[in-house]
């Protein structure tokens, strides 16, 4: 009996040690990609630059970046601490890097640890969350490329005068539709900010083409009255 | 087509983002079967991952067609081969627009629009678009293994227990902050005064009325599969109806 327990916790330990240096290779392999992916992502705009002979505006190019920042940086944090523990390594590494989490990966590894049977934390969870992140970026890009090829012959009429006002107004229709979406979801956090920052727009007109600015007090406003409910127990 | 669109849909782009974007599958490749190997190590049944791979497949096809939907919806104004690649990797659609938006304004434009576009502008707004992105991307780098093994040694966090942390809401609460400028703005832009123009919110009214038909559909007929097209549908039918309406007014 005692030889029998032996045996099998020797077992979990080999097991758990292939496992803690696969870990360690995805690690790796994962900090290489990605620092890799990040130098060859940043290249593209200044090769676009390169072949039409003109530069990156530094001004404009450190507004923009302070402005889109100072928002996008903290959501990215709140999204890698809530979302890292259910990809898993192999899983965070290849989504962070492929995009489209919260609408594509996050429910993807939820579908496939259902099937699979497995609970984040273990082995087979990481594994599991690996395959099914590489599987869904993959179809994914193959997806696209194919409507890629079939998009080009279409470039004209894409580009006509006539479909100007479509794409001139591509923002507002993604803001609407997005909008609609959260305001439903979450009435009580929305009612407040949408308010203000309607009166502001229109009482202080100049404000109109300076929604990057307003983005600050907006987010602001939304995420203490979201915090406030949340304690309250009232989300 | 002007010269600017020529040149942001030139064909040097499309195979430069082909060989970006053949790079990170070759990641994915990479990454997919290292752990179909381990799991076979550790004693995982074939089957089981093999059908991994199939639903995830199968669950990934008509959200990924939706994301065509918005590589269409971004070409028009920062071309195919950058939209391409934008949504391919890291980013997701109300992300790239959003920040192409508020780059287009640090450059002094009113917004972001082909008429006020040009190669020197377009550079400046594809590197915020592309470095503002790399976040989530940074803290994997430098704290995803410290973060990971700290989790490991604790109890489950309320996220894993079902409950919602607050991260999830402030996510939420951040998005409404940003509609709710969006909206605000578009709201003043439409009253009657100099400058005044009302289409971002016929466009964003539009939009929003498609929306609430899909989540109709949604949540009270459970046709839950519409979810993988309600935004960018809602979307391409609200730019759809701005071409109408500028024909008209």
């Amino acid at each position: 009996m005692n030889n029998e327990n032996i045996t099998v916790s020797e077992e979990i330990s080999a097991e758990q040690q292939f496992f803690n240096e696969f870990n360690n290779g995805l690690h790796k392999l994962g900090k290489i990609s990605l620092i890799a992916a990040i130098i060859i992502l940043v290249a593209v705009p200044f090769i676009y630059g390169i072949v039409n002979g003109v530069s990156v505006d530094i001004g404009g190019f450190f507004s923009g970046i302070l402005r889109v920042g100072i928002i996008y940086y903290p959501v990215a944090l709140a999204e890698f601490l809530v979302y890292a523990p259910m990809l898993g390594v192999g899983g965070s590494y290849l989504s962070f890097i492929t995009g489209n989490i919260t609408n594509m990966k996050i429910p993807c590894v939820m579908n496939a640890k259902d099937i699979a049977g497995t609970e984040p934390g273990t082995p087979q969870h990481e594994i599991i969350s690996t395959i099914s992140v590489a599987t869904s970026a993959i179809v994914t890009t193959l997806v696209i490329v194919v409507g890629v090829i079939l998009l080009a012959p279409l470039q004209p009429v894409l580009n006509s005068e006539v479909l100007a006002p479509a794409f001139n107004n591509v923002v507002p229709a993604l803001f609407g539709a997005l909008g609609l979406k959260y305001f439903l979801d979450s009435p009580k956090i929305a009612v407040i900010p949408l308010l203000l920052l309607t009166l502001l727009c229109i009482f202080v007109p100049s404000m109109i083409n300076q929604t990057s600015l307003l983005l600050l007090p907006s987010g602001g406003i939304a995420l203490a009255i979201g915090w406030f409910l949340f304690k309250k127990n009232k989300l | 087509m002007n010269e600017y669109l020529q040149s942001v849909n030139a064909g040097y782009f499309y195979l430069l983002v082909a060989g970006v974007l053949a790079f990170i599958t070759a990641i994915c490749v990479l990454f997919l079967v290292k752990s179909y190997k381990a799991g076979i190590k550790i004693g995982m049944d074939k089957k089981v991952l093999k059908k991994t791979i199939m639903a995830s497949a199968s669950f990934t096809l008509l959200p990924s067609i939706s994301i065509l939907l918005g590589v269409i919806a971004l070409s028009g104004t920062l071309g195919v081969p950058f939209s391409w690649l934008r949504l391919s990797v890291i980013g997701a659609l109300q992300y790239e627009l959003n920040v192409a938006e508020m780059s287009a304004q640090s450059l002094g434009m009113p917004g972001l629009s082909v008429s006020g576009l040009d190669p020197t502008a377009f550079t400046t707004i594809a590197l915020i678009m592309t470095v503002g992105i790399l976040g989530g991307v940074l803290y994997c780098i430098f704290f995803l293994k410290k973060y990971l093994k700290k989790l490991a040694g604790k109890p489950k966090t309320a996220g894993e227990t079902g409950k919602k942390s607050f991260g999830a809401y402030a996510t939420t609460a951040m998005f409404i902050g940003l509609c709710a400028a969006y909206i605000g703005s578009y709201i003043g832009k439409a009253i009657p005064r100099e400058d005044s123009d009302v289409m971002p919110l016929i466009v964003a009214a539009i939009a929003g009325i498609v929306m609430s038909v899909f989540e109709f559909f949604i949540r009270k007929k459970n046709i839950r599969v519409l979810e993988n097209f309600s935004l960018a549908a809602s979307m391409l039918i609200a730019m759809a109806a701005a071409v109408g309406i500028a024909a008209i007014i």
